[in-house]
């Protein structure tokens, strides 16, 4: 019987109920009691999560990191506080020179929390520019764990192109136990009024909590194997109910850490013996998420005897990793996916133990179960172990997701009834149950593969910016994952890339609707806004984002796009720079703060602004286009195309992109190419019309007036608000000689241009009429001054155009015997 | 020598339209002499109540100096002569020029009890708004032939992308006008 440390169990189980102020003074006192390692980790993950990582962090630095897990906290914090090379050298304990072989060396340091080390230790790479070695050790951390999505993430933005199938797949992973947390952090103890809550959804669900369950959290130090800390019951209602003892310990498993046994909250329980038969089942089962096994409790590892409550199950939904209530209505596309019989997932808390037993076997092998059962007392400790950390890995990996799923239900009936009745277990061979736990559990992990490696696809399209694909995969996924925030914001932001900012408000408009705390992806929510124009819409998310967090950027991005389509610049920079100084990592933020540099025309600020982002993330194609945009504006049109020609090797798709190309090349004299250019910017996104306006422009330049002419006669189909295409058309015929055609389409443009931004179309017209041959030029596309060899009589056009304009009283004077 | 009526327009609609740019903030300003406390904080500080006040010999100059060629598209200067009477300028000299000693005069202005922003649009002889490296505003006498003179506020406008319709083109039109950049 191993004992349980009291004053641990209780500083882990004040963790676990985010009473941090408790747990940091009772840390403290321990500490100063016994001077260990295990109090002085326990001190600095009480700071940790309380969320100082400044105190962790002096505190680590002054008495230093004597175990493997002081090591990883410590680099943690240091990455916290951005101190990035000392992370680094904390992580790799201060041999930074490590070759390759010590790399394995770190992960038997590091055990459990190797995959973890490795990830922090490719994104300390990322971060300091060392590309190759991040994309191997996050490629390393996969590896051990495929349920890191960040480290996927981050091989993506890495430019790499990692193969989702090969990476999402379980059948590489030795156990699952570097998969899953050794310790019950997260566990809260169970306490008998928790036991009675349960969340609506759940109460269908027969769940009998087993004794055990209820036996509070041990935890214990997840890289030691040595001592195992076991809390007392806390819930002393809990254990009196199974009239068992408590201490469920569980053994130490040498392989693997000791099991965490928290039993969350467990659903109702009704003590003993359920048999209730499963009220609720659900018709759907989740592919993952949750297992629908009985749980034997961990006591019985010890050899207690338990009376043979049922043990079924219980879903639990741990609010602390972020379950849902179990969704009823999980969709049967899942049990589709699942491979082998469906066995119903539960999503288990954090530790729980429920796991504890195989009896997680669902109802294949029924009578395997309830002997399992038997048989897991003897073994508990593997299938436990197993379960436990399925169950928590499960919910760490489905915390993101908001994935709680139904209970399964199927199985359940027969359970409750076996159980009752399964008082007296034979014991049956040992293997078979764990086989069967495994198997059940691999089968839950594989269903939850499935999805990562089709949103891993989507997400690695994205990152390719191949967003149509992106779309179509995204659109693949059950309707239950589609509709979260995740995965319809990515779907906006594939469209934005697309340049299809409706559709893409649209999205964003669901998520905003949906999960209106749900920030990532909203700056381009914003920007998109921006490029439509819509001013009241973009100040009301600037308005809500700025009220939900004030700490985050994408709230000061929207806030500053606000300002910006007002026009009023000044203010705009200063929100983009406390989007910067929010967070100094967020690219975007610089990049948006050059774009309004160049506005206000401030090009040297606007400059270090892109390098800045482009320093941040290499692969920020926006900030490429910025610098380019600036080398445009400064007429340095060869550098502008290295620039431009750069954002499109990252973004091959963008047909504003090439447009930029072309015109720039068009203006290094080399037309052929530009024209090249345009059509292919043409054949990528036939919705654009500023290349064939280019085109035109360019065929015009080149004398090719009669392509223009036919170029814009189109285009006046596509959009026949625009004035300028009137004015280009007017162009054209005046050099044709048409000048009546030229005048009707210079009166158009005017009409269509109100406010007179284009005063050139104003000048074209009079140029026509002053004699002045000088024409400084304007550009490099500028009206021949015809010294007025024509003159024409306006009036004949007056029914065409509504000018009144003072020249136009000159022009009357100048009547020509002509008319037309 | 054209007279100017002054007229209630407020310069900063044409801003919000995004035509044209404040680009006082650009700029290095100076004054011939000014009366401590009134000086060019108070002349830029966009607040119609705080002014400059001179404390010297006629003419009174305002110097504005930019780092490089800076297209100016107009002057306006906030006069009220309710409020300062024979304070109020009554006849503007504008000058443009390289530096200090290039100038020269391109516009005068004569101001009949001002009640508001008085526009001075800067043109060339085409029509054209001046390039310009320093632009000189000199009042020349006050209204009731006063010594000093206050002036509220001077704002200098720049428009906003005078690129040709190739190289920068304006549109109009929102489909167009979205796919004009990537931001």
């Amino acid at each position: 019987m191993i004992i349980q440390e009291p004053i641990q169990a209780a500083i882990w189980h004040a963790l676990n109920h985010y009473a941090f102020t408790d747990a940091i003074f009772l840390a403290e006192r321990l500490y100063a009691e016994v001077k260990s390692d295990d109090a002085l980790f326990l001190l600095a993950t009480s700071y940790y999560r309380s969320g100082k990582p400044g105190k962790a962090y002096s505190l680590l630095q002054t008495r230093g990191c004597p175990t493997a897990q002081c090591r990883y906290l410590m680099a943690k914090c240091c990455m916290d506080m951005d101190k990035l090379s000392k992370a680094e050298s904390w992580l790799m304990g201060g041999n930074l020179l490590r070759s390759k072989n010590s790399y394995e060396d770190l992960i038997n340091e590091y055990g459990d929390a190797a995959c973890f080390s490795l990830s922090l230790l490719g994104k300390i790479y990322s971060k300091t520019e060392r590309v190759a070695k991040a994309a191997e050790q996050l490629k390393r951390s996969l590896k051990l764990n495929p349920f890191l999505w960040s480290s996927y993430e981050q091989l993506c933005n890495l430019g790499e192109k990692p193969d989702p199938a090969k990476v999402f797949q379980l059948s590489n992973l030795q156990t699952f136990s570097s998969c899953q947390s050794a310790y019950s952090s997260t566990c809260p103890a169970p306490t008998p009024t928790a036991t009675q809550q349960l969340p609506p959804a759940t109460d269908s669900t027969p769940v009998i909590e087993h004794v055990e369950n209820q036996v509070p959290v041990q935890e214990t130090p997840p890289f030691s194997d040595a001592v195992q800390t076991r809390l007392m019951p806390s819930v002393d209602s809990g254990l009196k109910q199974l009239g068992d003892q408590a201490d469920l310990s569980m053994s130490d498993m040498p392989q693997v850490p000791m099991v965490p046994r928290c039993v969350g909250r467990p659903r109702p329980r009704a003590g003993r013996s359920l048999l209730g038969g499963p009220t609720a089942l659900s018709p759907f089962t989740p592919s993952f998420g949750v297992l629908p096994l009985d749980t034997p409790s961990p006591a019985e590892n010890l050899g207690t005897f338990i009376t043979p409550s049922p043990t079924l199950i219980h879903v639990e939904t741990h609010g602390g990793l972020g379950l849902g209530i179990p969704d009823p209505k999980a969709p049967t596309k899942k049990t589709m996916t699942r491979r082998g019989s469906k066995p119903p997932v539960f999503s288990q808390s954090g530790t729980n133990n429920t796991s504890v037993t195989s009896a997680q076997q669902s109802g294949l092998g029924y009578s395997a179960v309830t002997n399992v059962r038997r048989s897991s007392r003897l073994f508990s400790n593997a299938n436990s172990v197993k379960e436990n950390n399925k169950g928590n890995l499960l919910l760490n990996a489905a915390g993101k997701k908001n994935r709680t799923r139904g209970k399964s239900s199927i199985t359940q009936p027969s359970f409750n009834e076996l159980n009752e009745l399964n008082k007296p277990e034979k014991p049956e061979t040992v293997t078979t149950p764990q086989a069967q736990a495994v198997g059940l559990q691999k089968a839950a992990a594989e269903g939850l593969m499935l999805l990562l490696q089709k949103m891993g696809k989507a997400y690695s399209c994205l990152a390719q910016y191949n967003s149509k694909q992106a779309i179509e995969i995204f659109d693949e996924l059950p309707a239950h994952h589609l509709n979260t925030g995740w995965v319809l914001s990515h779907l906006g932001r594939a469209h934005f890339e697309l340049a299809e900012y409706n559709q893409a408000c649209k999205y964003f408009t669901e998520v905003r609707r949906m999960e209106p705390y749900h920030l990532e992806g909203m700056e381009y929510y914003s920007t998109a806004l921006w490029h439509l124009q819509k001013e009241v819409a973009l100040s009301a998310l600037a308005q809500e984002l700025s009220d939900c967090d004030k700490e985050s950027p994408e709230a000061w991005c929207a806030v500053g796009n606000c300002f910006s389509l007002q026009k009023e610049h000044d203010a705009a920079i200063k929100f983009f720079q406390r989007a910067v100084q929010v967070d100094a990592s967020f690219a975007y933020a610089y990049t948006l703060l050059g774009h309004e540099y160049v506005l206000t025309e401030e090009l040297d600020k606007a400059m270090s602004c892109f390098r800045n982002a482009i320093r941040i993330d290499p692969r920020h194609y926006n900030a490429w286009y910025g610098v380019g945009m600036i080398y445009y504006k400064q007429e340095k049109f060869s550098l502008a195309e290295v620039h431009f020609k750069k954002a499109l090797s990252i973004n091959p798709q963008s047909s504003v992109l090439m447009c930029h190309i072309g015109v720039v090349q068009h203006a290094l004299q080399r037309s052929d190419q530009a024209l090249a250019t345009l059509n292919k910017a043409i054949a990528t996104d036939p919705k654009n019309p500023l290349c064939k306006f280019h085109r035109a422009s360019i065929l015009f330049a080149n004398d090719k007036h009669q392509d223009a002419l036919k170029e814009l006669e189109e285009l006046k189909e596509i959009v026949p608000k625009e004035s300028l295409v009137y004015f280009l058309i007017g162009k054209v015929h005046k050099k044709l000689g048409n000048t009546h055609l030229a005048l009707m389409n210079f009166s158009w443009a005017m009409d269509l241009d109100p406010k007179g931004a284009n005063n050139q179309i104003k000048e074209a017209i009079d140029k026509r009429y002053v004699n002045d041959d000088d024409e400084p030029s304007v550009g490099f596309d500028h009206d021949q001054a015809e010294g007025g060899e024509e003159s024409l009589n306006l009036t004949d056009m007056s029914h065409e155009s509504s000018i009144v304009d003072a020249d136009e009283m000159h022009l009357h004077a100048m009547e020509s015997d002509e008319s037309l | 020598m054209a007279v100017r009526p002054a007229v209630d327009i407020d310069p900063t609609k044409d801003e919000k339209t995004g035509k044209v740019r404040e680009v006082g903030s650009l700029a290095v300003w100076s004054l011939s002499s000014c009366k401590p406390g009134f000086g060019v904080d108070q002349l830029r500080d966009d607040n119609l109540d705080t002014y400059w006040q001179s404390d010297g010999p006629q003419p009174h100059l305002v110097n504005i100096q930019f780092r490089r060629k800076m297209t100016i598209q107009d002057v306006a200067i906030y006069a009220d002569y309710k409020s300062d009477e024979s304070y109020t300028p009554s006849r503007i000299s504008v000058r443009i020029g390289n530096h200090f000693n290039d100038l020269q005069e391109i516009e005068i202005v004569d101001l009949n009890e001002p009640t508001g922003w008085v526009v001075i649009p800067l043109t060339d002889v085409s029509d054209r708004p001046i390039r310009t490296f320093m632009v000189q505003i000199a009042v020349l006498s006050n209204h009731q032939n006063g010594r000093d003179t206050h002036m509220r506020q001077i704002k200098i406008h720049s428009p906003v992308n005078d690129g040709s319709v190739s190289k920068f083109p304006n549109f109009t039109s929102l489909e167009c006008s979205q796919f004009t950049c990537i931001r």
